[in-house]
């Protein structure tokens, strides 16, 4: 291993492809991004050189905290949900007494499958306050609660995030559940032979033992949360009025509808720091020591 | 130090396919028919072989050509501009580039990657920047020998000419307005009034309330008909309406557009609106008013045709209620929309600018008189001589009597100032949501500033 690592050449091989195209379609536009941040800048016409009038400005837009707000609104409900229920689904697929687990795995995963525009047209449908699934649904019930979901703009962004919820939640539950198979079985055994009751095994032994799992999930949940854009822009294109703008549709609306691109830049870089910060917390608070069985 | 460089790539990466997502996304429902894009110049180009006229001297010239090419309304008349063209000028070949609904995003992307077509289609917004950047081609001397100018419609100039007093694209459509459509049967059978003043509005809105009627239709989804039902109500107090708040030659609250909004709110409150209207679009709107589900309708002048079409003679328009019995006489004839510079442009750094510029007033032309002559309707730039093959509907005619009496303000795509332009399409919305009229003013207010 020593020596294959040493030779120089044979690594610099085969990185070097993957790290060119990255640095061509990611890292070069990036800083691209930061740089004309600095700029006002209509995306054609030499722009203007501001410094960080951009960030100054965008510091005090109110449409800026709607957006930020939404962000983590949408990251909060995803992350809880997607890994909450694909927690309690993995432990039910992985427990040898539940019934037709091999059909329950794939049907979870289904959603998954599916593309965000086909997902958006479904729930817009069940969202529909006329003649909606859901809104029926209460109607069934006997219940008075109905809502016009999307165009209410104080619950658009939570039906929303409910929806982004549903349709990654196979994708958590497939991860989990294939770090709960990975856990070596003695440990549940010994645990149920000292008298533990299942729920009590999986609280003090399977979870603790997934808290790395946890945590990739917990950096894709919410870095999916905070940039969530595809679902605005489908089901309510941000709307009503600006209710459910998030930091990237911001970056959409500056851009392609103002033509303010050093605007819009500004925001994405935002965005991009954001982001990163709350990776670095997630990976500072949780499962910071390695697990090796 | 490797996990966390992991994780910079790993939300670099997730921005980004964000970002791509969104650009895709917006390109989607344009490019509905690229299939059929392709066929009217190759099919042209066979006649053009064939004809006796094409002579050995006349070289043979390929024009790129980025145009609209999307439904019934944009490709018959573009068909049969091509197949003129090939009559008059068959030593030229157009290249079609069919326009995609994104803004002006691929075209602004030809012209910063130097790939701009010869001639192309421009709105306000592409001028304005292209201006500046060199890359639309100044046609005033080219429309006074091609005889474009004279050829205009006198009240459709200013599509022609622009603020600067230039003229950078060759029009075809002329000033279109706003309409509000109205089942004449319902009306009827509930005992309403066809509304004249805001009062009355409300009552209608009421009584259709009271009876399980939508009172009105709109697909505020698109945020365009969202703003124009608020230009309605501002036109009414103010008859530049929008256009003043567009230039900063007013604010929003200024008493007459507070007012405005505050009448528009107070109508939304009383429930104008279907539940989610909002999130409808063109189609769902579109059916509840088809199906009598709905009372009144808001679209333009264009939809005409298709409401004649579901509904025969029970739909009518009607003149915009006012604030008054006199106000309503004396607004009567100011409408929401109208038409702005826009048309085909030519690419300066064409290799035939001249011949581009001669084909761009030719085909502008040519639309225009298909859709005088074929697609029922007198609103376009130019004059045609040619009679009229199918008969308006009774609607257009009625409209027609007051086309030249007429004074139209700007449809949000028209507006000048795009931040502005966003705020007051993103706080119509909100208004229509049921947000209040304050919030409203403070919004659209913010954006004037600037």
């Amino acid at each position: 291993m020593n020596k294959f690592l040493g030779n120089r050449a044979a690594v610099a091989v085969f990185i070097l492809p993957a790290l060119l195209l990255y640095s061509v379609i990611v890292f070069w536009p990036l800083l691209q991004t930061l740089y004309r941040s600095l700029f006002q800048w209509d995306g054609l016409n030499p722009g203007t050189f501001l410094f960080l009038d951009n960030y100054k400005e965008l510091f005090q837009d109110e449409l800026f905290r709607t957006s930020v707000y939404n962000g983590l609104i949408f990251a909060v409900i995803i992350a809880v949900f997607q890994i909450g229920v694909g927690t309690l689904l993995a432990f039910g697929v992985a427990d040898a007494y539940v019934k037709g687990r091999k059909w329950l795995r794939i049907s979870f995963f289904i959603p998954v499958v599916l593309s965000v525009t086909v997902v958006c047209q479904l729930w817009m449908a069940v969202y529909n306050g006329e003649y909606g699934l859901l809104n029926r649904l209460f109607q069934a019930f006997g219940m008075s609660y109905r809502q016009d979901w999307l165009s209410d703009p104080d619950k658009a962004i939570y039906a929303i995030a409910m929806v982004n919820a549903w349709h990654f939640m196979g994708y958590h539950f497939a991860l989990l559940f294939a770090a709960v198979k990975s856990i070596p079985e003695h440990f549940l055994e010994a645990a149920r032979i000292d008298g533990a009751s299942k729920w009590k095994a999986h609280w003090l032994i399977t979870v603790p033992l997934l808290r790395e799992t946890y945590r990739f999930c917990l950096v894709l949940a919410v870095t999916g949360g905070l940039s969530a854009f595809a679902q605005m822009f489908i089901m309510t294109g941000g709307g009503p009025g600006t209710s459910t703008y998030t930091l990237t549709y911001l970056m959409y609306r500056s851009a392609f509808r103002i033509n303010e691109f050093g605007y819009g830049s500004a925001s994405a870089v935002v965005l991009v720091i954001e982001c990163l910060i709350v990776t670095l917390l997630i990976n500072r608070l949780v499962a910071r020591d390695r697990i090796v069985y | 130090m490797i996990r966390k460089t992991g994780a910079i790539l790993l939300i670099a990466l997730l921005a980004f396919t964000a970002a791509a997502c969104g650009g895709s996304g917006s390109t989607n429902g344009s490019n509905a028919s690229p299939s059929a894009g392709s066929a009217s110049p190759s099919g042209s180009e066979s006649s053009a072989a064939a004809s006796p006229s094409a002579s050995a001297s006349a070289e043979k010239v390929k024009l790129r050509i980025y145009a609209q090419y999307a439904d019934e309304d944009t490709k018959l008349p573009y068909d049969y501009a091509v197949a003129e063209l090939k009559k008059e000028m068959p030593n030229v070949e157009l290249e079609l580039d069919i326009q995609a609904q994104d803004d002006g995003q691929k075209l602004k992307t030809y012209a910063a990657t130097g790939n701009l077509p010869d001639i192309y289609q421009a709105g306000l917004d592409i001028i304005n920047t292209f201006k500046q950047s060199g890359n639309i081609q100044q046609l005033d001397e080219y429309a006074d020998k091609f005889g474009f100018k004279d050829a205009m419609q006198p009240s459709a100039m200013n599509t022609l000419v622009t603020d600067d007093g230039h003229i950078y694209a060759f029009p075809y459509a002329g000033n279109e307005m706003i309409l509000l459509y109205y089942n004449k049967e319902l009306f009827e059978k509930f005992g309403v009034k066809v509304p004249t003043t805001f009062d009355e509005w409300k009552t209608a809105v009421e009584t259709f309330k009271k009876n399980g009627i939508i009172p009105l239709s709109m697909f505020a989804k698109e945020k365009w008909p969202d703003v124009a039902l608020y230009d309605v109500f501002a036109s009414r107090l103010d008859p530049a309406g929008i256009t003043k708040l567009d230039k900063g030659q007013a604010k929003a609250s200024d008493p007459a557009y507070k007012t405005a909004a505050e009448k528009l709110a107070e109508l939304v409150k009383a429930g104008l609106l279907a539940k989610g209207a909002t999130n409808m679009n063109y189609d769902q709107a579109a059916a509840l008013f088809y199906e009598g589900k709905a009372a009144m309708f808001l679209n333009g002048q264009w939809e005409i045709e298709a409401s004649t079409k579901a509904l025969g003679d029970k739909v009518a328009w009607m003149f915009y209620p006012g604030m008054d019995a006199a106000g309503y006489e004396s607004s009567k004839l100011v409408f929401s929309g109208g038409g702005g510079p826009g048309g085909y442009a030519v690419n300066p750094k064409s290799e035939h600018v001249e011949l581009a510029a001669q084909v761009a007033a030719f085909m502008s032309r040519k639309y225009a008189e298909f859709k005088y002559t074929e697609r029922g309707t007198p609103i376009v730039a130019t004059k045609v001589d040619k009679p009229i093959v199918k008969q308006y509907p009774p609607m257009m005619q009625e409209l027609a009597k007051v086309i030249p009496d007429m004074k139209s303000t700007a449809f949000a795509w028209g507006l000048s100032n795009p931040k502005f332009k966003a705020a007051i399409e993103d706080a119509s919305q909100s208004l229509l949501a049921g947000t209040s009229a304050e919030q409203f003013v403070k919004e659209v207010d913010k954006a004037i500033g600037q």
